[in-house]
């Protein structure tokens, strides 16, 4: 009995101890004091006002955010990130899953390990070695270079989604589709592609959120005028933690749950 | 082995009399080979040196135990795999390079492959569909389809509400909707309970019959084989080991491999001297045709209690073992010098215990002589 309390004990201070930061973080984002945020000073929306460019009480000298433009930059630089990388990396990474199931080859086995490595790559190293390479070959870090150095990675994880998928479909199926008298494509759009869709779109979306969180790789081979969201949290962190961080911080997160709420709800409607 | 009776034209069909012989056959392989890599590193020959064919619109079942080739041959025809060797024709037009969308026979799957995220209509209707025909006439066959399957008004269901047998039914009509030359089954009532198995065997048989379509029928059951075919190929180590009707498969079993494979059998060895074979225990019998040493095949209904006619062999021994069976008894005689015989006797109140003495009969034309020695 007295076992069991304190088991119940321990599962509440494991959970207190995972997401009471993010609460914190939520529960500053409201808090009116500007210079202290630990201590409560009145309940207000300024700070989310403030990153919407609104109309707030706050004095210029209190705030850290130079200006809400770079803010709404960063916020643009990240969505056109990270569709452009979903997109392609969607694409790519379906199929490569596609290929290595379906069509045996010569190290099908190594060539599957290779599509994993980049998942576990540390990032500091896939970082380093991604702005060598563009510096060898000459081209100027911007967007682009985001963009093609994220999808290296990003294509890993949809392609592990994807296999997962696969691994679960009945080639027969798609052996059936091709005896009716559909051709390879046919067969694909009418029979694969709708068994396989809620792998992919998981991958898509997993790929889309690690996008928008990536601080560590895009910061090596963003170009300067560049920056994307965690970039941008990044540099205002670097001069001190100030009150509007937590509202952003905050957003994200809701941002996030909303996304992977619609990714759940859409792969349970499916089944 | 009886090499003649291997291989299109030597059939007798009793179905395709009727067939006008200026039609060129259904189906015509010849000489097939096929052979797979294993993971480690050698080869399995699936087919070898393959031939056979389809005369009319018959029923022919590729029967054989796992792994004996008859599910290869079956995706050779389909196109799922291609051949090493050999040639594949359908309706006299060479079809060995085409890929599977291009040939027109159909496959009804062991594991029915239907499309789970379509409903019934659009399973029925896909070949149609693919083939770009217009929604009504799609529509209408569907009706059609589902109708001679006896699944009417289900169009709308969704595969995970059907049962197993009407997924097979679904699987079914799917693959007769796009009116296919030739219809192959790969074991498709393999995963059904017995009774529904035995009223789909009777189905699928007449409605092969109604819609004069050649059926090639996978399975490795012997009784689903016997019930349903018009003729029957036995296949073991990539090849036909005999083809021909279940009776003469039955009765006259080529080698020992069919007999043995095709319902219980004594198997007898043989010694030939002067025109007559000679069992273990001393007694003879004449023999048509001269072999120099075989196995005489001996089915356990072909002994009885009673003698038929003059001639013919004798058993006399002891019951090691009486099963029952409901209408008749299984026996197993122990025979000094002949071994152990298998006997079925029909239950008439008298058939002896265990342990008890009990001779058995079995006239002269009911003896079949293998020309193979048993290991």
């Amino acid at each position: 009995m007295k076992l069991t309390r304190l088991l119940t004990l321990y599962g509440i201070a494991f959970f207190a101890f995972i997401y009471a930061p993010i609460a914190l973080v939520m529960v500053y984002s409201f808090n009116a004091n500007p210079v202290n945020m630990m201590i409560w000073d009145g309940f207000t929306l300024d700070w989310y006002r403030l990153i919407f460019g609104m109309e707030t009480g706050i004095t210029e000298s209190s705030t850290y955010i130079d200006s809400t433009p770079q803010l709404h930059a960063a916020v643009r630089t990240s969505f056109v990130v990270a569709f452009s990388t979903t997109a392609i990396s969607t694409v790519f990474g379906t199929a490569l899953a596609l290929a290595v199931a379906r069509y045996r080859f010569r190290l099908a086995g190594f060539y599957r390990v290779l599509l994993l490595v980049p998942m576990i790559m540390p990032d500091i190293v896939l970082g380093i070695a991604l702005l060598i390479f563009f510096i060898t070959i000459g081209m100027n870090l911007s967007v682009l270079t985001i963009i093609v150095g994220q999808c290296t990675f990003l294509i890993s994880y949809v392609f592990v989604t994807v296999s997962a998928r696969l691994a679960h479909m009945d080639v027969s199926v798609e052996e059936a589709s091709a005896d009716l008298g559909a051709t390879p494509f046919a067969t694909f759009r009418k029979v694969t592609l709708p068994s396989i869709a809620p792998g992919v779109f998981g991958g898509a979306l997993l790929a889309f959120i690690i996008s928008m969180d990536d601080l560590v790789i895009t910061y090596f081979i963003a170009g300067t005028g560049d920056t994307t969201l965690p970039i941008h949290i990044w540099g205002m962190l670097r001069r001190g933690i100030k009150p509007e961080i937590n509202a952003i911080a905050t957003l994200m997160l809701l941002a996030t749950i909303v996304i992977a709420g619609l990714g759940l709800y859409l792969r349970s409607r499916q089944k | 082995m009886y090499r003649a009776m291997i291989g299109p034209g030597h059939s007798a069909c009793p179905g395709s009399s009727s067939e006008s012989t200026l039609m060129p056959a259904p189906l015509e392989i010849t000489a097939a080979s096929k052979s797979f890599r294993t993971p480690e590193g050698g080869t399995i020959t699936a087919l070898d040196d393959v031939s056979f064919g389809l005369d009319g619109a018959e029923f022919v079942t590729l029967l054989g135990p796992s792994g004996c080739g008859k599910t290869t041959l079956l995706r050779t025809i389909s196109g799922f795999e291609a051949l090493d060797h050999g040639t594949i024709r359908l309706e006299g037009q060479d079809v060995t390079d085409w890929p599977s969308h291009k040939r027109p026979v159909n496959t009804v799957f062991q594991s029915y492959a239907l499309f789970t995220h379509m409903p019934v209509s659009r399973n029925v209707g896909y070949a149609l569909e693919i083939a770009g025909a217009d929604k009504a006439t799609i529509r209408r066959r569907v009706g059609e389809m589902l109708e001679l399957v006896g699944l009417a008004g289900l169009e709308n269901r969704r595969i995970s509400q059907l049962s197993g047998g009407q997924k097979q039914r679904v699987a079914l009509a799917r693959a007769l909707a796009g009116r296919p030359k030739l219809l192959l089954l790969d074991e498709p009532l393999s995963a059904l309970d017995k009774n529904l198995r035995q009223k789909m065997q009777h189905e699928l048989k007449s409605l092969q019959r109604e819609l004069g379509i050649g059926f090639i029928f996978v399975t490795h059951d012997q009784g689903e084989a016997l019930t349903m075919s018009d003729r029957i190929a036995v296949l073991a180590h990539g090849r036909i080991q005999q083809l021909g009707t279940p009776q003469a498969l039955y009765r006259r079993p080529a080698n020992l491999f069919t007999a043995d494979f095709l319902g219980d059998s004594n198997l007898i060895p043989l010694v030939v001297a002067e025109g007559r074979g000679i069992l273990p225990d001393g007694q003879s019998f004449t023999l048509n045709g001269a072999p120099r040493a075989g196995t005489l095949m001996l089915r356990p209904e072909d002994l009885t209690r009673t003698r038929r006619g003059e001639a013919g062999l004798t058993f006399k021994g002891v019951v090691a073992a009486r099963y029952y069976s409901g209408k008749d008894f299984q026996i197993e005689l122990d025979c000094p010098g002949t071994g152990r015989l298998l006997a079925v006797l029909r239950d008439d109140g008298a058939v002896p215990d265990t342990g008890a003495e009990l001779t058995l009969h079995s006239a002269t034309d009911a003896l079949h002589v293998i020309e193979e020695v048993q290991p």
